[in-house]
């Protein structure tokens, strides 16, 4: 019986039982697996938040990162020590691009016009005021209405709250690009807050 | 208005600043800046006000309990066979089966396995994915990847442990031992000093595949070094506060990736660290664990 056990048994079944670690397994891939648990396992959260703001659509998240967790798996052996949250968010963003990719429906950019925005800019106390008291709803619709280029950055460092030079790496991009795509972002959602949050607002 | 044809560039410098990503000079520079350009300054107040309402604001997504259970059971379990997608019905019916077959077996195994996963393993290698709550731990970790980090892993490169012991004598007050694991696919490269634990330390270095193994040495008692490992001369392993492993065992962890293994024997503690994969690295050690005097009494 425990051969027959040890035949039918997947590990996925019992992932979160601690039963899970008594499972017949290789020892190559026991080691690695619980390398990966305690490497990986805990930017789980990170992964989904980087590609729910990538996606924009919860289940499409789900979807992401399910595909970026089993790419992770699979190259883990590559991963040699860094910042495993860095090395998971790198492979989020790869995957959410060839999953956007495959779907060949390039996603409808609400990219406003920068020359007529941009001519909002904060000039006094009260667009100060409105800019400081933006409340998480509004910073949530002005992020989301961000170009993705730009988005994926200001998430990086705001909520990741990752350096310019990680996020330079996870996006394959020099630091001064990342410093110019943060600029124009912030450009972008000072914009959006003061069309948008006027009104109605403290 | 100084900043005509150099908004852009002061722009980005202002988010650089704001971010603490500025280099010094141009920071002070910025400063200085800031008292005779309004509109930067200006610039300055917007961005600031901005970072201040996004601090404030959470704006993480979570995944839902369900999507966490999803993914975790997907990462936790690594690659499912294809035939576990063919569908949700036969999934239910297989999981079901597996349930009882494998809670059945499993409860006929429980009671007699009751040791720390990874502990059936025969070498008496303790498993633990986590990292080690030792203070050493850290210390070695920074030793071995400060010495690689400087493309100078050992002092004295040999593989002659006739020539690595006794230059070691030569640098410390005690003589670990010096054990080449060629044959064993471990080649010894040579040895160097380093100061863990407030002493000077005898590390051996080993070569594994493209890895490089720091295998650490010294006086199990020796004063000063206090690592959470004694020698297992009781045979009751007379546990103490830290979590003292029983006598002679090896406790493995890993921190950022690299993998640790300490254990006490001849007399010595023994602390292995690399960036190989933990099976190779219990391979070295169980090999070199064989080469040495058995643990307990000397």
């Amino acid at each position: 019986m425990p051969a027959l056990s040890q035949l039918l048994l997947p590990t996925a079944w019992f992932a979160e039982a601690p039963a899970a670690r008594q499972m017949p397994r290789t020892h190559d891939e026991d080691a690695k697996r619980r390398r990966f648990e305690a490497d990986i396992l805990p930017h789980l959260d990170a992964a989904f938040n980087l590609a729910r703001w990538l996606t924009r659509d919860d289940a499409q998240a789900e979807d992401v990162v399910q595909t970026a967790c089993l790419r992770a798996l699979r190259f883990f052996d590559g991963f040699q020590g860094g910042n495993p949250r860095a090395w998971l968010l790198t492979i989020v963003r790869n995957s959410f691009y060839t999953w956007i990719g495959q779907r060949r429906e390039q996603e409808q950019e609400t990219s406003f016009d920068e020359e007529v925005h941009t001519a909002e800019r904060a000039a006094g106390d009260p667009e100060l005021e409105l800019l400081r008291h933006a409340d998480a709803e509004l910073l949530r619709q002005a992020f989301a209405a961000l170009p993705l280029a730009f988005r994926e950055v200001m998430v990086l460092r705001e909520v990741e709250g990752l350096s310019y030079k990680e996020i330079a790496a996870i996006a394959g991009v020099p630091i001064g690009t990342v410093m110019s795509r943060l600029a124009r972002a912030r450009r972008h959602l000072q914009a959006y807050l003061l069309a948008h949050g006027v009104g109605g607002r403290p | 208005m100084s900043c005509i044809g150099d908004g852009e560039r002061r722009e980005v410098q202002i988010t650089a600043y704001l971010d603490d990503e500025l280099d010094l000079t141009s920071a002070v520079e910025l400063e200085s800046h800031f008292e005779h350009c309004p509109a930067c300054a200006g610039e300055l107040a917007a961005q600031r006000a901005l970072k201040q309402a996004i601090g404030a604001a959470d704006l993480r997504y979570r995944p839902g309990p369900d999507q966490v259970r999803r993914l975790r059971r997907q990462l936790g379990g690594g690659q499912a066979p294809p035939a576990w997608r063919v569908g949700p019905r036969l999934r239910a019916i297989a999981a079901l089966l597996l349930v009882a077959v494998g809670s059945w077996t499993l409860g006929r195994r429980w009671p007699a396995r009751p040791q720390v996963p990874g502990a059936e393993r025969s070498d008496g290698v303790a498993g633990d994915a986590g990292p080690d709550a030792s203070p050493l731990a850290e210390q070695v970790l920074a030793s071995h990847v400060r010495a690689q980090l400087a493309g100078h892993p050992e002092d004295v490169a040999s593989s002659d442990r006739h020539t690595v012991k006794p230059w070691f004598g030569g640098h410390l007050d005690y003589s670990p031992p010096v054990i080449d694991l060629a044959a064993q696919g471990f080649p010894l490269r040579g040895g160097r000093l380093d100061y863990v634990g407030g002493r000077p330390v005898a590390a051996l270095v080993y070569q594994a595949g493209n890895h490089l193994v720091s295998v650490f040495v010294w006086p199990a008692d020796g004063p000063g070094v206090a690592p959470t490992v004694r020698t297992g001369a009781s045979p009751t392993g007379a546990p103490a506060a830290g979590g003292v492993p029983p006598a002679g065992a090896a406790v493995a962890s890993s921190r950022r990736g690299f993998q640790q293994l300490r254990w006490t024997q001849a007399g010595m503690a023994w602390w292995a660290v690399s960036d190989v994969a933990a099976d190779r690295l219990d391979d070295l050690v169980r090999a070199l664990r064989a080469e040495l005097p058995p643990a307990g009494p000397r």
